[in-house]
């Protein structure tokens, strides 16, 4: 089954009276459990197909659907919630609330989920914390640990909801390339074990290496979609 | 608990500028529970003094004197007192009775004059009412139907006498045949009234009226209530009891204080305006930059499904936070300058003499007063205004699309 569905989707911006293109006539599919990479040159759109997939972004014309709702016409609200309960972000510059132990930010979206059962937030998130092997670092706040903690951190921050689908646009690009590969290799585990899809933006070979699928745009249209394994 | 938890964290994040808008807010919330404490305590002390020395709570005239007294109308004295207050002393509600004589005089020491008010007062009667016996400083009060005077201190230290020393009182009788009187000075009266100490001369009831040819009448009768707060309703039921006079009530009698008061208490809502409004401005200004700086931050909350109105909660609990730290900071720094003001006062006395008589019934020290309501009003305020006005840059916080906000690096 679809968790990610969109039909002749269509993205456009407004430079003045001019109207650009950033996606054109996009045909795209991803299910349970896809660890997929979108792959393509600057400007040719690869950050607007995620934010339209993210629900941060509504489509000019065409359909998306996340899981069996389509959500081209929800409103802010609706859309929220759809990232609330169906969309985890993986930052490139990992963005996690300086003000928050490490702790606190996995258990952030559950807050925002309304969970108020402090006892199953604990278990939940220290489960999680022991899976991304930073269970010492719960106390810890962003600027207390290094870059690849703090994006392990990001990783079960959308992990923890257990959304549909999570979000990663160019997660390794600050880091060194061996770490970097370690958080590829954390997802990919996340990814099996859970059944989440992932879907990447990015430039970096390694990262189109552990891609399971490969989708390439250029100028705002998909060029090629490849399965690897 | 945690949205609770992340706001006040927050606003530590930028120290300085969080403290110093706490500082604004502290800062004019402790102003605002001083003055008001100060006001409150001034119109409260010139009502007490008022009562005390001037009017008693319910004061008594013949029809017509009221609106002449600045004259002293002699010929509208009220000629049968005694059998009033008969009456009067009669009545349940009353505490005691006494009459005065006011008369306008002329108090010379042989070498200079100055206008004075002549008090004639009934020394057995007037402290059931007054609390002149009291306010004597230096010698004492009048004993039996002896002849002397008691002088306010301003007036002793205008002609340099002390207790013992002579004075001529130079004045017109009823009937406005001119009269000069000597007396020795037997005591010296500190009431902090300005209208006793800068200007009252008071004299035994029987000897001014012989002098004045009052023949037995008075110019007033007070009264003194057991319950105060009855006043209003007592004044009614003696106006249609007693014909042929007015009845006035304290409050009829200290229009000019109360006068005063008013107009003080728009001047100072106007400084306390502007006082409030920097700070708030302070608050506004400082949730909208920490709204500005944190972009990227929003754009990651609304990404996690944060809606807006919670953004905007945030915030406002962020405006609220600061508004609760000033308030509780302010209020116990402006509680403990009150309380140095209720304690000490603020002498003024140096130049009040110079200033003269304003209206209010002190002579130098002012004192604060408890305003437990105020407080509380003040902190309730400050937090609920403080969260008020985080709303707007809250909303443009909100406002940010998420694309938009995670941009902002």
């Amino acid at each position: 089954m679809s968790v990610v569905k969109m039909e002749k989707l269509f993205k456009y911006y407004h430079l003045g009276k001019l109207e650009v293109p950033a996606l054109k006539d996009i045909n795209l599919s991803f299910v349970e459990g896809d660890f997929v990479s979108i792959a393509g040159p600057s400007g040719s759109g690869k950050t607007t197909l995620l934010n339209l997939i993210g629900c941060l972004d509504k489509p000019s014309k065409g359909k998306i659907s996340i899981g069996n709702e389509d959500v081209s016409h929800f409103n802010s609200n609706q859309l929220a919630d759809i990232r609330n309960y169906n969309i985890g972000f993986i930052f490139q510059t990992f963005n996690l609330i300086p003000v928050l132990t490490a702790y606190e930010n996995v258990e952030f979206p559950l807050i925002i989920q309304g969970e108020v059962d402090k006892k199953v937030m604990r278990e939940k998130v220290m489960n999680i914390l022991k899976e991304m092997d930073i269970v010492d670092l719960w106390d810890r706040k962003p600027n207390e640990i290094s870059g690849g903690q703090q994006q392990r951190v990001a990783i079960a921050r959308a992990l923890i909801k257990r959304p549909k689908v999570i979000l990663a646009d160019e997660p390794t690009a600050n880091l060194d390339s061996h770490i970097g590969e370690e958080i590829l290799k954390l997802m990919y585990k996340m990814n099996q074990k859970h059944k989440v899809t992932f879907i990447f933006s990015t430039h970096d070979p390694m990262v189109m290496h552990y891609a399971a699928r490969l989708v390439k745009l250029h100028d705002g249209e998909v060029v090629s979609d490849e399965k690897k394994h | 608990m945690l949205y609770f938890s992340l706001a006040f964290r927050n606003i530590f994040r930028n120290f300085r500028r969080t403290f110093f808008t706490f500082l604004a807010i502290a800062f004019g919330l402790a102003v605002l529970i001083v003055m008001d404490s100060m006001l409150q305590g001034i119109d409260q002390d010139s009502f007490k003094k008022i009562i005390n020395y001037e009017t008693g709570h319910i004061k008594i005239f013949y029809k017509g004197y009221e609106k002449e007294k600045d004259d002293f109308p002699l010929d509208k004295s009220i000629p049968n007192p005694e059998q009033i207050m008969r009456e009067i002393r009669k009545l349940d509600e009353v505490k005691g009775v006494t009459s005065r004589v006011n008369f306008r005089i002329m108090l010379s020491d042989g070498v200079d004059q100055l206008p004075a008010i002549g008090v004639a007062i009934s020394p057995q009667d007037d402290e059931k009412v007054f609390l002149l016996k009291d306010a004597v400083d230096k010698g004492s009060f009048f004993e039996g139907d002896e002849e002397g005077i008691l002088l306010g201190e301003g007036l002793a230290e205008d002609f340099e006498v002390e207790v013992g020393d002579y004075l001529t009182i130079l004045t017109r009788t009823r009937y406005e045949t001119y009269q000069a009187m000597d007396y020795r000075i037997k005591g010296l009266l500190k009431t902090e009234d300005p209208q006793i100490d800068w200007l009252a001369v008071v004299i035994p009831l029987n000897i001014a009226q012989d002098a004045l040819d009052m023949e037995g009448a008075v110019t007033e009768i007070d009264i003194r209530l057991k319950d105060p707060s009855k006043v209003e309703e007592f004044r009614q039921k003696l106006s249609e009891q007693i014909k042929g006079v007015e009845v006035l009530t304290w409050k009829d009698l200290a229009q000019d204080v109360l006068a005063i008061s008013k107009s003080k208490y728009s001047f100072s809502i106007m400084i306390f305006c502007a006082i409030v409004l920097i700070a708030l401005i302070g608050i506004s200004n400082t949730i909208l930059m920490a709204a500005f700086e944190r972009t990227r931050e929003i754009g990651v909350l609304a990404a996690m499904g944060m809606k807006r109105r919670k953004i905007v909660m945030m915030f406002v609990m962020e405006g609220a936070m600061i508004g609760f730290l000033g308030s509780v900071v302010g209020c116990l720094l402006g509680s403990f300058l009150a309380f140095l003001t209720i304690k000490y006062g603020i002498d003024y006395s140096f130049m009040m003499r110079d200033i003269g008589n304003i209206g209010y019934r002190s002579t130098g020290i002012f004192y604060g007063m408890w305003r437990p309501g105020m407080i509380l009003t003040a902190f309730i305020f400050g937090v609920v205004v403080s969260a008020l006005v985080s709303i707007y840059p809250a909303f443009i916080a909100s406002r940010m699309e998420p694309t938009d906000a995670l941009k902002k690096v």
